[in-house]
């Protein structure tokens, strides 16, 4: 009964978001914090420069070009991307601060992320390697 | 301790570490108008299609100093200055800590919800922010301003401090007259949760600006004997002027609503009290987002200065506060079209209407002085 549940529950999620990719948020093996979906949202949104655990947060961010960004918007900002595009206009015309640095392709962003303890990036779940840690999947 | 986390990563990103990083971003509209023929409250369109009074340029270059100090200046070339380009902000911040922010220089009044990005049409609806609340026509200040922000649970808190002074010609479109606001100061606080964001502003300043018109008048009464202290009442001559402004927002990515309201007055002088708010809802389906606003601005009365007159002299400086009197609408429809990731296409329709008091008592305005003017823009913002 319980795996039926699960199973027409897989389905069920199959079919209304097969469009999306699953999004992992990653970051450094030696980063230890716990990030609620929440936190990471206030990092990507330069709302807060550090992790709950008081280090430096980078946020690592891909080009407009890479198609899972669109899905991180949506999935893990809960916005939309002219929503987005508004938020940062707004934040670096007033010279408050700038977006995130971005990267190109998916081998760019596992390289650094797993470079670098402070930093923070995402990818789509099904290509997250062993050198860097999932904090969260959405 | 701080700068030992900093150093490394800043090593990691920065290409080339040793001079400091120079970002450059841009922004700008094109504004086509046109209007019926009429001088309605300073029309900036006739009905001749034009390209000028809303077009703008900017370019904006900052830098990061390193060890928090950052710098800031952005250029403007407006079509309303004949494209002139002229620093709307330059100045220098210091990050005291990660939540406060130190800066100064030219900076922006953060009088209203869109101040501090007044120009960037691409950041929100409409062609411009609804002209009866964004009724006052200067911008920026020189001097501090310094931001805290902090989190309570899920609500993000922002707190703006503002000292300076604005030199300016103020009555741009009437009265041009140079003059000062000195000993700016205040606040603006903005709250947001979830989709909603609220603010709050206090401003208060010293104002002087020598209407000749006003010292006119002044100097005519007082050869006729009224006494200096009363012409005072009537002098923009350091007179306390404060603005309170107040606002909400929502967004949920589908739904957009904007509401503010504010009252500006400047004390013992011939200038009335204005109050002025607006309300906005707009739909996101996709690349669209039709929108609707209503807006109104109306000024109050004054009786209590013209009382201390003379009896003689009441009705003719009555009439002179009167005939400043102004109170309409504006309801505004349009549609944007985000066909591009970085430019929006708008389109707007905005009819104005005089909704002057007529009370015979009063004896404010005539049946001629209701007016309405239509008006048509279409606008491509873009940001690079």
């Amino acid at each position: 009964m319980k795996q039926l549940k699960r199973v027409s529950g897989f389905a069920l999620m199959f079919l209304s978001f097969s469009v999306f990719a699953e999004i992992a948020v990653i970051v450094h093996p030696s980063n230890t914090d716990t990030l609620s979906q929440e936190e990471i949202q206030r990092v990507f949104l330069a709302k807060t420069k550090t992790f709950p655990s008081g280090e430096q947060a980078v946020p690592i961010d891909f080009d407009d070009s890479v198609a899972v960004k669109n899905d991180f918007i949506g999935q893990v900002l809960n916005r939309n991307s002219s929503q987005i595009k508004a938020y940062w206009a707004k934040l670096v015309f007033t010279g408050k601060a700038q977006p995130p640095k971005t990267v190109a392709s998916d081998d760019e962003m596992l390289k650094l992320i797993a470079a670098n303890p402070n930093m923070i990036g995402y990818i789509d779940a099904s290509k997250v390697s062993p050198d860097v840690r999932v904090v969260g999947t959405f | 301790m701080k700068t030992h986390y900093l150093l490394p990563t800043a090593l990691l990103i920065l290409s080339a570490p040793a001079t400091a990083e120079i970002t450059f971003n841009g922004f700008g509209s094109i504004v086509a108008g046109v209007s019926e023929d009429s001088p309605f409250r300073n029309n900036l369109y006739d009905d001749d299609v034009s390209f000028r009074p809303q077009s703008k340029l900017a370019l904006q270059a900052s830098a990061d100093l390193g060890e928090g100090l950052s710098v800031t200046a952005q250029i403007m070339a407006r079509g309303a200055d004949d494209f002139d380009a002229e620093f709307e902000w330059a100045y220098l911040s210091y990050d005291i800590s990660d939540s406060t922010t130190l800066r100064a220089g030219r900076l922006r009044i953060p009088f209203y919800r869109y101040s501090d990005y007044l120009d960037v049409g691409f950041a929100y609806p409409f062609i411009s922010p609804p002209r009866t609340m964004y009724s006052l026509t200067f911008s920026t200040y020189e001097g501090l301003s310094l931001l805290h922000n902090f989190s309570m649970s899920s609500v993000d808190v922002n707190v703006n401090l503002v000292y300076g002074r604005v030199e300016e010609t103020f009555f741009p479109t009437t009265n041009p007259t140079k003059g000062t606001l000195s000993d700016i100061a205040g606040f603006n606080t903005q709250a947001s949760w979830q989709s909603f964001t609220g603010y709050v502003t206090y401003l208060r300043t010293d104002v002087t600006i020598p209407v000749p018109a006003i010292e006119g008048l002044a100097a005519q009464l007082n050869q006729a004997g009224v006494p200096g202290s009363l012409t005072e009442q009537l002098r923009i001559n350091e007179d306390k002027g404060s603005f309170f402004g107040f606002g909400l927002s929502y967004d949920d990515g589908d739904w957009v609503f904007n509401s503010e309201k504010s009252e500006v007055s400047i004390d013992d002088s011939l200038n009335l009290t204005s109050d002025q708010w607006y309300v906005n809802l707009g739909h996101r389906f996709g690349e669209f987002l039709p929108y609707f606003y209503y807006g109104e601005i109306e000024s109050e009365r004054n009786t209590s200065i013209p009382s201390q007159f003379p009896a003689s002299l009441q009705p003719t400086i009555q009439g002179a506060f009167d005939s400043q009197y102004i109170e309409y609408t504006e309801t505004g429809i349009g549609v944007r079209w985000d066909f591009h990731a970085t430019t929006a296409l708008k389109v707007e329709f905005t009819k104005y209407d005089d909704i002057w008091d007529r009370n015979p008592a009063t004896a404010l305005g005539t049946a001629d002085n209701k007016e309405s003017m239509n008006q048509l823009r279409v606008g491509v913002d873009f940001i690079f």
